[in-house]
């Protein structure tokens, strides 16, 4: 142990945080089977974005089925394959590898001041499951796709189309890569912090990936071998969910919310994670409440094991059970509102540069609100009795998951971009592309919350042809092709960056985290030599906290400033 | 190096008690609004619990509707009350505040007492739903690929698609499925569960205003899913009356015959099938022993010749026959419901085994 | 400052930077595995979870198939196999201690029992297998639970037996010595993993 500043011993690891590895030199080491976390972001960023695109795409057949009460365009069968893929895709192949895997794999070594993940190579193995779990999932459409939902309740999943296996097998397989990916992020943060960056010092980000992987570990396994168990019984006719075989199909459904509840977390405490860096970056100001946000990430997580049946209320499950599920889960609305004030609190008083990541964060903070309130709805049993089932819920979870996960990753992806690419973006076509996504998503989803309290039920291709339902599904269906449009407005903006996009410099937004101190793109190995951390990172008055950070080889520019010019500018 | 600027700690913000005060009288006219409105959702209450659940719906929409006002209001007037100010240096900072300790306590503690309220309120109205009334009639709903099944007690064959309900009578509706998931749902009562095959849920209603309404699916269950639908007819008890008798008349003209059980050809019975399909269907509510060894129901094993109870629940002479005409058409008595043979999926060569089962037992 | 401090590769550090790296490295590695412990463990609680659900859903178990009711396992002959994996667990507890003594001998002779007792072990599973009168794996839920997760225990085993095989041929290469050893960490780790399950299985099958 050795005193590198007042209150900063580098332990005996700090000899391993800096050791490099040499870089690889050929294309394939390099880009296609590259071990280094930052490259296996973009991966899994690129991959992620293209599932969005099918995936968004398979939501606009849906709204475009819907213009009409008799259903516009698909048949019934084609429209339950495409309403089950675009849920099963969204869930597992877009928000939780790109808030975990994206996002997760570029962000949180670097802002711990780590040169890689503690397994890079279970890190390469667990991207590579990513994609090849994509085709499979897929694929199925050549052989006729799941049509029981995201779900697939047995018995009817039972008798599902053969796509069914290849659905077993793809979310299988990204079950397993999620796991991974959880062990890998535990371990990476628990060991590889920099010297002195202690708990309470970490980035809010990194405390959302801490909190959001044991849910990954733990929850997913659980998901394993509920789809193991559906696979068997398809193809090899073993009883557990056939109710005329002994076996029972709501055991499907407490094995599968045990995932699926915690997996809600997985898909929003790293939203939650992003929101917090951003809004000290464009308030600058120190995030209001930083311990209560951080452990109210984990006290989410935590919570959100023993809430799982609130899916199953009409199910039939005993029913004083009904109680302790409905007030844990209520009760997850205090840590959450915790935040949500704590953000806001952000806002006051800062000085907010009006960027796109900032519109999206409190786009975010409006949306993921509005959610969680219907969420409450959702949550007391004898209103749920009248909501399970219908529109309500879809747009309840619209509103959590578009409104809430895509909002972030949005935000992140304006905010983080200029590091990842070293270029800036169209600022002017980022901010019309956050409204064209913010009205455009709640004209989609508002008025699925009365088209469902008023009778219409999730999952069908044809619906009630009263005037009240024509038109609010057409409304929504038009907001939603806005909503499209400001999809495709960001991968203009995006490809118009990268193109012509101007040099953004090591630090354009005068963040303070530690990944904004070296150039952009950042080099191989990070830092040239592992920083050491003296205080958490968001107190914009004060100089900032590294010591040790040298001007990377390479950098397009010196960064703005470092603890050896203690005149504080961020 | 800029001169750094901090924003001035001005005590709350330019404009902010004229917000707060926006705040509170919108939400109070919100909370108003809320409170008055004959029907919160928007849909008729056609009996109960649908009154019950609207106030629980107004109850939720009014604190919904305060905490959005507060979160939505307040972001967007702090959104453009701090925004950077033109002309000001892009090293501009803000208010470096970092928590407030008294603050925080209450946006914690307000949220817990709001939880603990609305946790109060909601376990009210499901101890209410769980100890309403609902025996008076007790009609059993069969969800199919793709319709609903509706049997009433002394008629022999189940009605299509059509429910029929007298209003002001309590009814406990068992529902349960032959297939796959399917979910019954009446908006107009807001009450819901879901029809699984295997297992019986129980809802409790009181239809009030006659009227037609729809009988919805809410769980995917095929290709179908979308049309299955059903009517649900509620009316004053003269006019279910004569449908009631309109549908005995019916049924027996086209030989369905309204005593239950004639078309069980008992003598084909066989003891041991009998014993495989009791342990599968009936073990879970009837033991083998004497008829005051309960499970859920009454024990069976000496149910044609116990002493003390020579009649069967439902006063019949305890018979072969008679003892089929429960099983087949389940009877609702004051220990309970006994479930029919089309809700636990008996044919009537079942029945004859069970019988045929229930008499080995009963010379034992 | 180089950009390449020290090359790739430090299983065996010479040095006492390599030092502090292998123990850094051992430290981070044994915290991923116990975390693949745990989250198998999951994997097992979900099957044990299905496993008491389905037969709490039905009023007698062993099920009644046929108008009989099944029989219950061969509770003996389960005891039994059940020692020969439990002395299995011993057998490697006293190969791992030989080693940390540098007994290269006895270390190979127990590391050997502790694979035949395994395989030994597999093969009263499979004669189990093939005497269990309960209708086999699709035939009713008993079936389907006990073949499921005794199965996956199974090949829980057999994946132990390739791993400490494959761990004992690493000995021969030198990949070990006597101090640097987190490969047989782990082995032993999990095979008291397999051990432990199997406590739970044998009670829930055999003994409830």
């Amino acid at each position: 142990m050795a005193t590198i500043a007042p209150g900063v011993q580098t332990g005996p690891y700090h000899a391993v945080l800096d050791h490099i590895h040499p870089e690889p030199t050929s294309f394939i080491r390099k880009y296609i089977f590259s071990i280094d976390a930052k490259v296996i972001g973009i991966q899994y960023m690129i991959t992620g974005a293209i599932f969005f695109m099918i995936a968004g795409m398979l939501a606009e057949i849906i709204r475009t089925q819907l213009l009409s009460p008799d259903g516009a365009i698909v048949s019934p069968a084609t429209y339950n394959s495409i309403y089950s893929m675009h849920g099963s895709a969204m869930v597992w192949f877009v928000v939780i590898p790109l808030l975990t895997g994206a996002f997760g794999n570029f962000v949180m070594p670097l802002q711990i001041g780590a040169r890689d993940v503690a397994f890079p190579w279970l890190n390469l193995v667990a991207f590579w499951m990513f994609p090849i779990a994509g085709v499979i999932l897929f694929s199925s459409f050549l052989i006729g796709a799941p049509d029981a939902g995201w779900t697939e309740y047995p018995p009817i999943s039972l008798q599902g189309p053969p796509g069914t296996n290849l659905w077993c097998i793809a979310v299988f397989l990204i079950g397993v890569s999620s796991t991974m990916t959880g062990i890998n992020f535990l371990v990476t943060i628990y060991k590889m912090r920099a010297p002195g960056m202690t708990f309470t010092r970490m980035p809010l980000f990194v405390w959302a990936q801490f909190a959001t992987a044991p849910l990954s570990f733990i929850a997913t396994t659980a998901l394993g071998a509920a789809l193991a168990a559906l696979f068997i019984e398809r193809v090899f006719n073993v009883p557990f969910y056939d109710p005329h075989r002994g076996g029972s199909p709501v055991l499907w459904q407490h094995m599968f919310w045990f995932y699926s509840h915690p997996a809600v977390y997985i898909m929003i405490i790293p939203g939650f994670g992003m929101i917090s860096e951003i809004l000290p970056t464009f308030t600058r100001k120190p995030i209001f409440g930083y311990k209560m946000i951080a452990f109210s990430s984990v006290a989410i997580a935590l919570l959100s094991f023993s809430v799982w049946a609130h899916h199953m209320f009409t199910s039939g499950m005993v029913p004083w059970l009904q109680l302790p599920f409905m007030i844990i889960t209520m009760v997850i609305a205090i840590p959450t509102g915790i935040k949500i004030f704590s953000w806001m609190a952000t806002l006051w008083g800062g000085a907010i540069n009006w960027k796109t990541p900032a519109l999206y964060a409190t786009g975010f903070l409006i949306t993921f609100t509005y959610g969680g309130l219907t969420g409450f709805f959702l949550a007391a049993v004898p209103a749920d009795y009248h909501e399970h089932g219908t529109y309500f819920v879809v747009a309840h979870f619209h509103y959590v998951l578009y409104g809430g996960s895509i909002m972030s990753l949005f935000a992140g992806l304006y905010y983080w971009w200029p590091k990842i690419t070293g270029r800036m973006y169209n600022e002017t076509l980022g901010q019309i592309q956050f409204w064209l996504t913010f009205i455009g998503f709640n004209g989609t989803f508002t008025p699925l919350h009365w088209l469902g309290l008023l009778g219409m039920p999730r999952r069908v291709p044809n619906y009630d042809p009263s005037w009240t339902f024509i038109f609010w599904n057409r409304f929504a269906s038009i907001s939603s092709y806005v909503m499209t449009l400001g999809a495709l407005l960001l991968v203009y903006i995006l490809i118009d960056s990268l193109r012509n996009g101007k040099k953004a410099g090591p630090n354009p937004w005068g963040a303070r985290t530690l990944e904004w101190m070296i150039s952009s793109p950042p080099p191989y190995y990070n830092y040239k030599k592992i920083p050491a951390v003296l205080a958490a990172p968001y107190d914009f008055g004060n100089p900032l906290p590294y010591i040790g950070l040298e001007a990377a080889p390479g950098a397009v520019e010196a960064t703005p400033t470092s603890a050896s010019h203690p005149v504080p500018t961020y | 190096m800029a001169q750094r600027v901090v924003r001035p700690k001005t005590n709350l913000g330019p404009g902010f008690w004229p917000v707060t005060a926006f705040i509170v009288v919108l939400s109070a006219v919100c909370v108003y609004v809320v409170e008055t409105l004959p029907l919160p959702i928007g849909l008729i209450q056609a009996g109960a619990p649908a009154d019950a659940i609207d106030s629980l719906f107004r109850f939720l929409g009014a604190v919904a509707a305060v905490i959005f006002n507060v979160v939505v209001i307040y972001t967007v007037y702090f959104a453009i009350a701090f925004r950077r100010p033109k002309g000001a240096p892009a090293s501009m900072i803000g208010v470096q505040i970092h928590d407030a300790p008294v603050l925080e306590f209450w946006w914690t503690a307000i949220p817990t007492i709001l939880v603990i309220i609305l946790a109060i309120f909601s376990t009210k109205i499901w101890a209410d739903l769980q100890n309403s009334q609902g025996d008076v009639l007790t009609i059993e709903a069969i969800g199919y690929q793709f319709g609903f099944q509706f049997r009433y007690p002394k008629l022999a064959n189940p009605v299509t698609n059509e429910l029929h309900l007298p209003a002001n009578t309590p009814t406990t509706i068992h529902i349960t499925s032959r297939d796959v998931i399917h979910g019954f749902w009446i908006p107009e009562l807001r009450m819901k569960a879901d029809m699984v095959p295997g297992l019986i849920n129980t809802i409790r209603v009181t239809p009030t205003v006659p009227g037609t309404y729809h009988i919805i699916c809410t769980e995917f269950c095929g290709i179908a899913h979308g049309r299955m639908q059903a009517t649900a007819v509620i009316e004053t008890q003269q006019d279910f009356a004569k449908w009631f008798a309109k549908q005995g008349g019916q049924q027996a003209a086209a030989g369905g015959g309204s005593a239950a059980g004639a078309a069980v050809a008992l003598d084909q019975g066989k003891a041991d099938a009998g014993q495989t399909l009791f342990g599968q269907k009936c073990s879970a509510c009837h033991s083998t022993g004497p008829f005051a060894q309960k499970l859920v129901g009454p024990g069976l094993g000496k149910i044609f010749n116990d002493p003390d109870h020579p009649k069967l629940v439902n006063g019949a002479a305890a018979t072969p026959q008679d003892v089929a005409a429960i099983v087949k058409s389940g009877f609702t008595g004051d220990i309970g419901t006994m479930p029919s043979a089309q809700m636990n999926q008996l044919s009537n060569s079942d029945i004859a085994n069970l019988v045929a089962y229930l008499v080995s037992l009963s010379k034992k | 400052m180089a950009v390449s401090v020290a090359e790739h590769g430090h299983d065996v550090g010479h040095g006492a930077h390599d030092e502090i790296i292998y123990q850094e490295t051992r430290d981070m590695r044994l915290m991923g595995f116990v975390l693949f412990l745990f989250s198998d463990v999951v994997l097992f609680s979900s099957y044990i979870f299905a496993y008491i659900y389905l037969r709490n859903s039905i009023p007698s178990w062993p099920p009644i198939v046929d108008g009989h009711q099944l029989p219950r396992l061969d509770t003996a002959f389960a005891a039994f196999n059940s020692v020969v994996l439990f002395g299995s667990g011993v057998t490697m507890h006293w190969a791992l201690e030989h080693w940390k003594h540098g007994n290269r001998g006895r270390f190979d002779l127990f590391m050997w029992l502790t694979i035949v007792l395994g395989l030994g072990f597999l093969g009263g599973q499979s004669y189990e297998y093939a005497h269990a009168q309960i209708g086999g794996w699709s035939g009713n839920t008993f079936g389907a639970s006990f073949f499921t997760l005794t199965g996956m225990h199974g090949l829980h085993v057999f994946l132990g037996v390739c791993f400490l095989f494959v761990l004992w041929l690493q000995t021969k290469k030198n990949v070990y010595d006597q101090h640097h050893f987190f490969g047989l960490t782990a082995g032993t780790l999990y095979w008291h993993f397999v051990d432990v399950i199997w406590v739970v299985l044998f009670f829930l099958f055999y003994l409830w």
